[in-house]
């Protein structure tokens, strides 16, 4: 209030977007460019005290190079209803569908509230894990036709590891 | 831990200087090491990164377990993806992008399932805030600790679009606007003339208010 040059009040801002420029190395705009750069400040230190990074989700990411694995093959996510899917009408709660392709091996999984659905494309046998972060997994085990099912419904981050003839292949890291 | 004595440290000597280039500069190179199983190289990235993934999620304002999930998920594929990373020492803007599509899935998937919990969350004080709760609670600290809760309403209470982008500008250390760019998807060419406006506009509000 006491200094009308840099009060900011928006209206005063919404001049030529460009005319900034033009004042670039006047002593007015240097000011204020420095009290922006200490406001700034003051807002990181007070996100610091309001809003950090839990220590719990620090330590968790730290745990994650346990996923780091060389020997597997990533099945990239090439399908998500979630964001490709056209939503039809009246099925609003419709089970999420995901495609992961990695080379010829496809897998297709229905993701709904009673739990997993798959299917391994070309049909095979495989040992699945479902992971759901550097410590859990649960196995499941896909029957000759290539189809895998299971129970308990997903929550969180997971990924699907599958195991078939000598390859390992892992799915993209998804939210479920 | 990190707050209080860590944070100014990181910056204090490159003020001005956006982006928090001295940091990031060595990303690139702490990525190899990890790929070839440095297990601190991959530390100092989540310590490095960590606070960046944590500010966009926290900018498209999710849930708390939302963000949380999102949060993970975001490191889990990156542990994933750590040897095939094109360009590693672009790999906070990897990670923002990573983010920013993660929250939109969010979105997305809530316009279909109903919200159970509030993803307003002005009042609150994070829940493992011991360090700065002893401070906060001094005598003297009263007063700064008032300026602090009212700075962050105001800020809280400013447009979306101000919002949004200062809550990313804010992490610590600061963010280059590249990566700013691949967190928001906007131009890094208007990132600062937003920056400029976002926080005249916030100390317009706090002038309206007696804060400053």
């Amino acid at each position: 209030m006491n200094d009308t040059g840099d009060t900011g009040d928006g209206t005063g801002f919404d001049g030529p977007p460009g005319d900034h420029g033009a004042d670039f190395g006047d002593t007015d705009f240097d000011g204020a460019d420095f009290d922006d750069g200490l406001l700034e400040e003051e807002l990181r230190q007070a996100a610091g005290v309001l809003d950090p990074l839990p220590s719990a989700l620090l330590q968790i990411a730290v745990d994650a190079y346990a996923l780091h694995d060389l020997d597997a093959r990533v099945a990239e996510l090439t399908f998500d209803s979630l964001v490709d899917g056209i939503p039809v009408r009246g099925a609003t709660d419709a089970p999420r569908m995901l495609t992961f392709s990695a080379g010829e091996v496809t897998l297709d999984v229905e993701v709904g509230p009673q739990g997993l659905l798959g299917q391994v494309l070309p049909p095979q046998s495989a040992r699945i894990e479902v992971l759901g972060g550097p410590q859990t997994a649960a196995t499941l085990t896909a029957d000759d036709m290539g189809r895998f099912t299971a129970d308990t419904p997903l929550s969180g981050p997971f990924a699907l590891r599958l195991r078939a003839g000598g390859d390992v292949v892992v799915t993209e890291w998804l939210r479920a | 831990m990190r707050i209080g004595i860590g944070p100014s440290a990181a910056y204090d000597d490159v003020p001005y200087t956006r982006g928090g280039t001295v940091e990031r500069s060595e990303v690139g190179a702490l990525v190899r090491s990890a790929v070839d199983g440095d297990a601190a190289a991959w530390k100092a990235i989540v310590e490095g990164l960590g606070p960046l993934v944590w500010s966009v999620v926290r900018a498209h304002r999710l849930s708390d377990a939302d963000a949380h999930e999102v949060y993970q998920t975001v490191w889990f594929r990156f542990a994933q993806h750590l040897g095939r990373i094109r360009e590693p020492e672009k790999t906070g803007s990897w990670l923002a992008s990573t983010a920013r599509h993660e929250c939109l899935k969010v979105h997305r998937n809530a316009r279909r399932l109903m919200l159970t919990d509030d993803p307003q969350l002005l009042d609150r004080v994070s829940e493992d805030g011991a360090p700065e709760q002893s401070l906060l609670e001094a005598e003297e600290a009263a007063a700064q600790s008032e300026r602090v809760r009212r700075l962050w309403q105001e800020f809280e209470e400013l447009g979306e679009r101000c919002r949004q982008l200062l809550r990313v500008l804010i992490a610590s250390p600061p963010p280059s606007y590249q990566e700013v760019s691949a967190a928001l998807d906007i131009a890094v060419g208007s990132i600062g003339p937003l920056r400029q406006r976002c926080l005249r506009r916030l100390r317009a509000r706090l002038e309206a208010r007696g804060s400053m």
